[in-house]
């Protein structure tokens, strides 16, 4: 596949498998298989969105379900779909792709599959920041705020006793599971503090759901997680220099440490939000990023696919939650817990490859 | 004081283990005297020895005779056992992290008593058994893991396995209990862990699966002593290591299962117990064993102590102050130089 | 001064830390302009250490690395990957990737988010697989190459880097005596074509026959550099590895080889010396 490259008036064939996309002196090469995967995974998203919007008490055929959308059809459809079913879904596609993409950074800085921010601690660190500020223990800003300084908090920890960079990646990973059991506890501490109804109302959110979420939250939500995605995409061609060793990435004009911080920024950024949001649905980010590999196949760092794969299991879990047990509805994170309690077991079992990614 | 420097300056597998239990064992006697003198509630230090010397008013002669002095006990009998547990687990995982509350035993305990509370079960009356048969299904089941790839010595991933399978374990806990308010409601004073109001009826129903494991405990105590030498020298001298894991396990279940159904699941202790009995008395088995059983009350029995007093007028639950005693002992056995492998 | 401002790579009183454990003192050191010099010396002495602070893997505590007469911590790090590569001791790649798809990475300095990919990045690429005659492997899983073939392919992905300098951990480590051949003459090629090359080597033999240059460290000083005939000197070695020996110069190639090698202090007895001729025959050859 070639592109004519207008700036120096010859064809440059691209490396095999991709496309060349040059103007004006600037160069961009787009992966044919991530392109062709991406869209896949997209579609599928699309009609699990779809789906999603139709099924509950009320269900909608799918038909139905886009004239909703469009603002046509009977209003009570439109009352369920557009008010009460729509930000549902988007909290879950928002949130589901940011746990998902800062696990996969995660997973990446440390070199290894097993630390996403569920299982270092990040999300319950997060969580149990939020839980004060709603609880209101002398500090209360919004739970957004705390959730973020949770996650910085935890992550920080977990750095400096992990003893700093990849090369211990499993060290790093207890020091965050220690960490996140320590934040469940005060979680618990603070909610055994404030009285048995407030306590019991905030119950869903602390195990991880998407019911009855702040209706304002949903767009700010929707836009930290398109800048997230966005800057992860952008420096994702240098990400992808961190499966080497630290003095490669250094000879190739890079510092290691600096692209940890970025990714690492990125991915606290994410939790933090997705945490206040819906509350620590840790497991997302295991199970997106080993999708979005299995599946995407191509080289390279997999944020993209990552992200929509997250969402798909979000919106697949709360789905699954809403629709299950009803009228009983299990939180999202319960969903995600018994996905990727065995998934995690799974990954624990098998032969371990060569490599730890 | 000389001798106790002179003492402390000597390699902890060089110290007598007679000083070392005495001393320790006044450190607990202290604390269950403290235990019964100080309370959450509105009798204070005084009134309360006023009455344990017989001189109290009734109130707090009932306080202390029907709450704090079961609550003691039951910490006491907890604490040994959930420390023992915590040794045993290590011993034949050959990894410091390994611990029931970690691995899953806990969980598994709870899910099996949360099935039962669904089937009709009330908690007053709920046998041990059930919490145990739990137990020793998330024992095995971790292990069994740990085993399919060998990376039994692999400290992390056998943890990790643990808590993947606790997520599991209870989230389905969770689901089991929306389904049923009653048993949500029976069983919430539980799950954070706690040696409050219990009564003595309780413990007299798990006394039984202790004598038990206590009795095992005694006759694997000399042949895991020998396995820390390698499987291939257990088996020259004699001893089966596929029999004497199969039996450690079972104690681990008897105890921590009993343990659980009585006091809910209490992480860390598992943890927190072998590793200070061994800094006290170096790696020997026997040794780090004999120190778990005035180390494990004291732990316990002092946490307790402190959940009446932090919170006041209210009490935290036990539990979390467990955790938050015992993650920084996990976070300290992690940043050690070399992760340790028990040989 | 004079000498440093003429050599593309230098040292000016370098001292490198491990934690607080000084490896490297004071260190003043150049590396000659087109020229392949060999880093020699027991273990533990401090070569590897200086190599990863030459390419600032590790960042000395005081002094300045000269690299074209600037100091190489004020340069922008894509400045210096331009003129600089490193191929480090201990490599590790990103699973399933190709032989083409590593040397690529070689053009990351060259290349930005808006600048993926030019006419320049293909030829760089074309010629690091001509000039590692891995034209045939080009499409391979990295994975799947034998030892020898798969250092060529990193020693290609520094050459795809184009630059003017090349820095080697220990190349040869773990490969047989046929792949540390291949590797090494992939090194003389790309010397003849102009690049200035540093390498740390292990193998005595090995340096003096593949090097133009030698520098000889211990306990983080250079006892002693020049041309492999006036380094590897009897006494010289005496200081480096504590032993003694004679000399011969190979025929076929000039270059010096060590015979009789002995511990220092040890008597010379019939016995001893065959046996160690052998075994230095062995060394020499293996």
């Amino acid at each position: 596949m070639s592109v004519f490259d207008s700036t120096s008036r010859s064809y440059v064939p691209a490396p095999t498998g991709h496309w060349l996309v040059a103007i004006a002196g600037y160069s961009v090469l787009i992966d044919k298989r991530a392109i062709q995967r991406n869209a896949l995974l997209s579609v599928a998203l699309l009609a699990i969105s779809v789906l999603s919007l139709g099924m509950g008490t009320l269900s909608l055929a799918p038909y139905d379900v886009l004239l909703a959308l469009l603002g046509k059809g009977d209003s009570m459809t439109q009352f369920v779909i557009n008010e009460l079913r729509l930000n549902r879904l988007l909290a879950g596609i928002f949130t589901g792709a940011a746990f998902s993409v800062a696990g996969c950074l995660m997973q990446t800085v440390a070199r290894n599959r097993l630390a996403t921010p569920g299982i270092i601690g990040i999300d319950n660190a997060a969580m149990a920041f939020a839980v004060a500020s709603v609880v209101g223990v002398g500090v209360s800003f919004a739970p957004s705020a705390m959730a973020l300084t949770g996650a910085a908090t935890a992550t920080a920890l977990a750095f400096m006793i992990g003893g700093g960079s990849g090369t211990r990646g499993y060290r790093f990973i207890v020091a965050g599971l220690a960490i996140g059991s320590v934040s469940a506890a005060v979680s618990q501490l603070l909610l055994t503090q404030v009285h048995i109804d407030v306590a019991n109302e905030a119950y869903p959110w602390t195990v991880g759901s998407l019911s009855g979420r702040p209706e304002e939250q949903i767009p700010v939500m929707g836009l930290i997680t398109l800048i997230g995605v966005l800057s992860g995409l952008v420096l994702c061609y240098r990400f992808q220099l961190m499966a080497f060793s630290d003095s490669v990435i250094t000879a190739l004009g890079h510092t290691p440490n600096r692209l940890r911080f970025a990714a690492v920024v990125i991915a606290i950024v994410l939790t933090g939000f997705a945490v206040a949001l819906a509350g620590p649905v840790g497991l997302v980010a295991l199970v997106g990023p080993e999708m979005a590999r299995a599946f995407a196949r191509h080289k390279g760092l997999p944020l993209l696919s990552s992200a929509i794969c997250g969402a798909i299991v979000m919106v697949l879990a709360d789905l699954a939650g809403r629709t299950l047990f009803s009228p009983i509805e299990i939180p999202v994170g319960v969903i995600t817990a018994i996905v990727g309690g065995p998934f995690l077991l799974w990954i624990l079992i098998r032969k371990p490859k060569r490599s730890t990614l | 004081m000389p001798f106790l420097v002179q003492f402390f300056q000597r390699a902890p597998s060089q110290r007598p283990l007679s000083v070392c239990f005495t001393l320790i064992c006044l450190i607990l006697l202290t604390c269950i005297l403290l235990s019964l003198l100080i309370g959450a509630g509105s009798v204070n230090i005084s009134q309360s020895w006023q009455a344990l010397i017989g001189q109290g008013t009734e109130e707090a002669t009932f306080i202390i005779r029907e709450l704090r002095f079961p609550r003691t006990l039951v910490a006491l009998v907890v604490g040994m056992a959930l420390g023992i547990a915590g040794a045993l687990m290590q011993a034949v995982a050959r990894n410091p992290l390994a611990e029931p509350g970690l691995l899953g035993v806990s969980a598994g305990a709870s899910f099996a008593v949360a099935i039962a509370l669904l089937l009709g079960a009330s908690a007053a009356t709920l046998a041990a058994g059930v919490a145990q048969i739990g137990a020793l299904i998330g024992c095995f089941f971790v292990m069994a893991a740990a085993r399919l790839q060998g990376q039994f010595k692999d400290p992390v991933r056998l943890i990790l396995a643990g808590a993947a399978l606790s997520s599991l374990l209870t989230a389905l806990t969770s689901i089991l209990l929306m389904y049923d308010q009653r048993a949500a409601d029976e069983i919430r004073f539980w799950v954070t862990g706690s040696v409050a109001g219990r009564a003595l009826d309780h413990l007299m129903a798990v006394m039984p699966y202790f004598v038990i494991a206590a009795l095992l405990t005694l006759y694997v105590a000399r042949p895991l002593a020998s396995m820390a030498l390698g499987e291939k020298v257990a088996l020259g001298l004699g001893h089966n290591p596929r029999t004497i894991r199969y039996l450690v396990m079972l104690s681990v279940a008897l105890l921590a299962g009993s343990a659980t159904a009585i006091a809910g699941p209490i992480m860390f202790v598992g943890l927190v117990v072998p590793f200070a009995a061994r800094a006290l008395v170096g790696p020997d088995i026997r040794r780090t064993m004999i120190m778990c059983l005035p180390i494990g009350p004291l732990m316990i029995i002092s946490a307790d102590i402190l959940t009446r007093i932090i919170a006041q007028p209210t009490e935290m639950p036990l539990g979390v102050l467990t955790a938050i005693i015992g993650a920084p002992v996990l976070m300290m056995i992690v940043r050690a130089k070399r992760l340790p492998t028990l040989a | 001064m004079s000498e440093l401002s003429q050599a593309p790579l230098g040292t000016e009183t370098i001292t490198l830390k491990h934690a607080d454990h000084t490896i490297i003192k004071d260190l003043s050191v150049t590396f000659p302009k087109g020229k392949v010099t060999a880093i020699v010396g027991p273990n533990g002495c401090g070569k590897s250490t200086l190599l990863n602070g030459l390419s600032r893997v590790h960042r000395p505590s005081s002094g300045h690395i000269i690299l074209e007469s600037k100091d190489i911590h004020t340069m922008p790090a894509k400045e210096v990957a331009k003129k600089l590569a490193l191929l480090p001791q201990e490599t590790s790649a990103p699973d399933g990737i190709t032989v083409r798809e590593l040397i690529r990475f070689g053009r990351h300095p060259h290349q930005s988010f808006l600048k993926q990919w030019g006419m320049d990045d293909r030829t760089a690429i074309e010629f690091a697989l001509k000039a590692a005659n891995l034209e045939d492997l080009g499409e391979r899983l990295l994975d799947t190459l034998s030892g020898g073939q798969r250092q060529r392919a990193w020693i290609a992905m520094s050459v795809a880097q184009e630059t003017p300098l090349l820095l080697l951990d220990e190349p040869t480590s773990a490969l047989d005596l046929g792949h540390q051949i291949e590797v090494f003459e992939l090194i003389r090629a790309l010397s003849s074509q102009g690049k200035t090359i540093v390498m740390v080597v292990h193998d005595l033999a090995m340096a003096a026959r593949y090097s133009d240059y030698l520098i000889a460290m211990k306990s983080g000083e250079i006892i002693a550099q020049g041309t492999p005939k006036e380094v590897i000197q009897p006494s010289i070695l005496e200081e480096l590895y504590g032993i003694q020996c004679d000399l011969l110069d190979d025929p076929s190639t000039g270059t010096p080889i060590l015979i009789n090698v002995r511990r220092s202090g040890a008597p010379v007895t019939a016995k001893t010396s065959a046996a160690s001729k052998k075994a230095k025959c062995d060394m020499a050859f293996s």
